[in-house]
């Protein structure tokens, strides 16, 4: 069980693993601690979804990986 | 501090506290004349409006002195026309006269200049609660901050500046026809 | 018989008599019938766009009782919305203002795009299968929205004539709070800072205060003698007053009306807002452009009006839109904004600034006393017996003038010259005319009795 992320305050470039094995880099943020718009960097269960926008949820995201 | 210093902070403490009583006693008594009197001239007194803003927007919360719309915003002029309307006895918003009781607390010597064995200009925080009941039931409760700074004239404290910030954000009131 | 069996004309509303019953106050069969054939279908004023310049930016306001969103979406498109998640209602805002992509409810996370759509839905695949029809369940946006020289109107009902055939030839005298003072075409703006405050009565109290209740003035008898006004003495200038036409102008139809001070012709315009030498001379700038632009219609000069239901205007001193929104027949919310000259100078606007506070809202030493006499009027009528007395609404019923015209100016509306005769209520009984007939009418098909006229020529 992963622990919660406070994803209000995570900035643009962050990126962060989600629930399906997906990687994703936000690209803004509402800061509403519920969703974050990210695009797919990676994406094993749908590669089609590579590069493509997205809304995440907050309940999706399990992890920020460290930047480079 | 030194035992001294720490006494002198103490009596200046209780000196300050006298006089934010003594006011509240002015005003309690509708003695509206002797308050003008603590009153500077050159007085700001001032009550910003409050924003229901989100986390990490405080800067937006409150209205701006001397650029916004705000509940008080004025100067000796217009609390001593404040006065003088209730003076008239036909101000009906103060006519009956409303039963009013100020509340002051958790006051606290901010910072004092230019030395707490002469001082002379003192900043003051504390909490107010007023308590005003008119008329037959009509019961207001108003709780907020104050910051006020005091100055010294001739061993006679003034008021030169009051930042009122009242807890609320759709006022609860009807009216303000009282003093903070 | 309830009270709203009684039928809202004569009944309840005796024009012919200037009668009106206590019960359309207190009654709270009336108020919940208020909200649906009065709220539900009117125009509404709910902000200003200089509260709302860039995209995102958003403002929360209030349509009767609701709350709503006024906001800009991504594109620049304004739009009001009610503020409540589809899902399952929880206001998507609480903020008072800011800036948004996007407005997320906090309970099971719905969120919306600043166009209403709804583009987040938790758990779309795995929970709703995809099923969901986003497209249905958007913000609920207003079918009519009016932009007018920076004011924001709308309305509920898809079927009311648009805004500005609703204000018909009232838009002039809301023109008067709207335009410059030099005459210019819009360009005024609100000062931040929108007061909001309660007052214990029903909305309709302050609403026909502002018609045009030129009776009241010795309530404030007490804010005359301290002398608030802009030239130092009493609450307002009363010079350029004392030398107009005082009229009462009330638009049948519609349900609009105002006071209307007209100056003589060929006199110049008495120097005001004294106390500021830098002021003074900005109003007497202001006053040969308006004449330059307007000609004779700049001798208009406007005093508090009514748009219908409960849109209050004071276009001259002080400048300011009020909402009185309904909370319960027992309460009124009252929402203020205050309107400068977008290109005063900083001087000119600080100056109204610190009048319009001392003057208008709780701390304003005019309008204190305005609520006390409408909350204890109301306090007053609630009970039993004082029920069965209806108000007297009958000053000046008879003496109404159409087709008014004054030294070249022809005023549209149905006119009351007070000048010499002191003061009527034509105006209140205009708003309880036009109430009436939106409690009585089945639909927008009645009340848009212009329409029909025209249709028959």
């Amino acid at each position: 069980m992963t622990e919660p992320i406070n994803i209000r305050i995570l900035e643009p470039g962050t990126r962060i693993a989600l629930i399906d094995g997906a990687t994703a880099e936000i690209v803004s943020n509402p800061s509403d601690g519920v969703w974050v718009f990210a695009r797919y960097l990676s994406s094993p269960d749908d590669p089609a979804r590579i590069g493509s926008e997205e809304m995440i949820f907050a309940q999706d995201i399990v992890e920020i990986r460290p930047g480079d | 501090m030194s035992r001294d210093e720490d006494l002198t902070r103490l009596l200046l403490k209780q000196e300050i506290d006298e006089f934010l009583y003594h006011e509240a006693d002015l005003l309690d008594d509708r003695r509206y004349e002797e308050w003008l009197a603590l009153v500077a001239d050159d007085v700001r007194y001032w009550m910003p409006m409050r924003r229901n803003v989100k986390f990490g927007e405080e800067e937006h919360e409150f209205t701006r002195a001397g650029q916004d719309i705000n509940w008080f915003d004025e100067g000796k002029e217009t609390l001593t026309r404040r006065v003088k309307q209730i003076l008239t006895g036909i101000h009906w918003a103060e006519e009956p006269v409303s039963r009013i009781s100020h509340m002051v607390s958790n006051i606290r010597l901010v910072e004092v200049n230019p030395s707490v064995e002469a001082p002379a200009e003192v900043t003051v925080k504390c909490r107010f609660l007023i308590y005003r009941n008119r008329v037959e039931t009509e019961t207001d409760f108003l709780v907020g901050k104050r910051e006020d700074l005091l100055r010294r004239v001739d061993g006679q404290w003034n008021i030169a500046r009051r930042k009122i910030v009242l807890d609320q954000n759709v006022l609860l009131t009807k009216n303000l026809t009282f003093f903070f | 018989m309830t009270a709203a069996n009684q039928g809202y004309r004569p009944g309840l509303v005796d024009m012919a008599a200037g009668q009106i019953s206590r019960e359309i106050f207190v009654n709270e069969e009336i108020y919940e019938e208020e909200l649906e054939r009065l709220f539900a279908r009117v125009w509404l004023f709910v902000g200003h766009e200089s509260q709302i310049p860039k995209q995102g930016d958003y403002f929360v306001s209030g349509m009767g009782e609701e709350s709503v969103i006024l906001c800009r979406d991504r594109a620049g498109k304004v739009h009001v919305f009610l503020n409540s998640c589809r899902h399952r209602g929880m206001k998507v805002c609480r903020y008072d203002e800011g800036n948004t992509p996007v407005f997320t409810c906090p309970y099971h996370g719905w969120s919306y795009g600043t166009d209403g759509k709804l583009v987040g839905v938790p758990y779309f695949r795995e929970a709703y299968h995809e099923k969901l029809d986003k497209a249905q369940w958007g913000l609920v946006e207003v079918p009519q929205l009016c932009l007018y020289k920076g004011t924001v109107w709308a309305s509920w009902d898809p079927s009311a004539p648009p805004f500005l055939e609703y204000l018909g030839d009232f838009v002039r005298y809301l023109d008067l709070t709207l335009d410059g003072w030099d005459g210019s075409e819009g360009g005024t703006e609100i000062l931040g800072g929108i007061q909001k405050w309660r007052i214990p009565c029903n909305w309709k109290f302050p609403a026909e205060n502002f018609c045009g209740d030129s009776y009241h003035n010795i309530s404030h008898r007490s804010v005359d003698l301290v002398g608030i006004g802009p030239s130092g003495s009493g609450r307002r200038d009363m010079q350029e007053r004392q030398m107009a036409r005082r009229l009462h102008v009330a638009l049948y139809e519609r349900g609009h009306q105002t006071g209307v001070y007209v100056l003589p012709k060929d006199l110049p315009t008495p120097p005001s807002y004294q106390h500021s030498s830098v002021v003074a001379e900005y109003f007497a700038h202001c006053e040969e452009e308006r004449r330059r632009r307007r000609g004779e219609w700049a001798r208009l000069i406007g005093s508090p009006g009514e748009i219908f239901p409960n849109t209050a205007l004071h276009p001259r001193q002080p400048r300011t839109i009020a909402a009185w929104h309904p909370r319960g027949p027992h309460q009124t919310e009252v929402w203020r904004w205050y309107l400068v000259d977008a290109a005063a100078p900083a001087e000119v606007k600080d100056f109204l600034r610190d009048y319009y506070i001392r003057y208008s809202g709780p701390g304003g030493m005019t309008e204190q006393d305005d609520m006390e006499n409408w909350n204890y009027a109301h306090a007053a009528s609630r009970g039993t017996i004082a029920r069965r007395y209806p108000y007297s609404y009958e000053q000046g019923l008879g003496f109404e003038t159409e087709n008014y015209e004054f030294q070249g100016l022809r005023l549209p509306g149905t006119v009351m010259d007070i000048t010499e005769t002191k003061s009527s209520e034509h105006n209140l009984r205009n708003l309880y005319r036009r109430w009436a007939e939106f409690m009585d009418a089945g639909s927008w098909g009645e009340l848009a009795t212009w329409r029909i006229a025209r249709a028959a020529e």
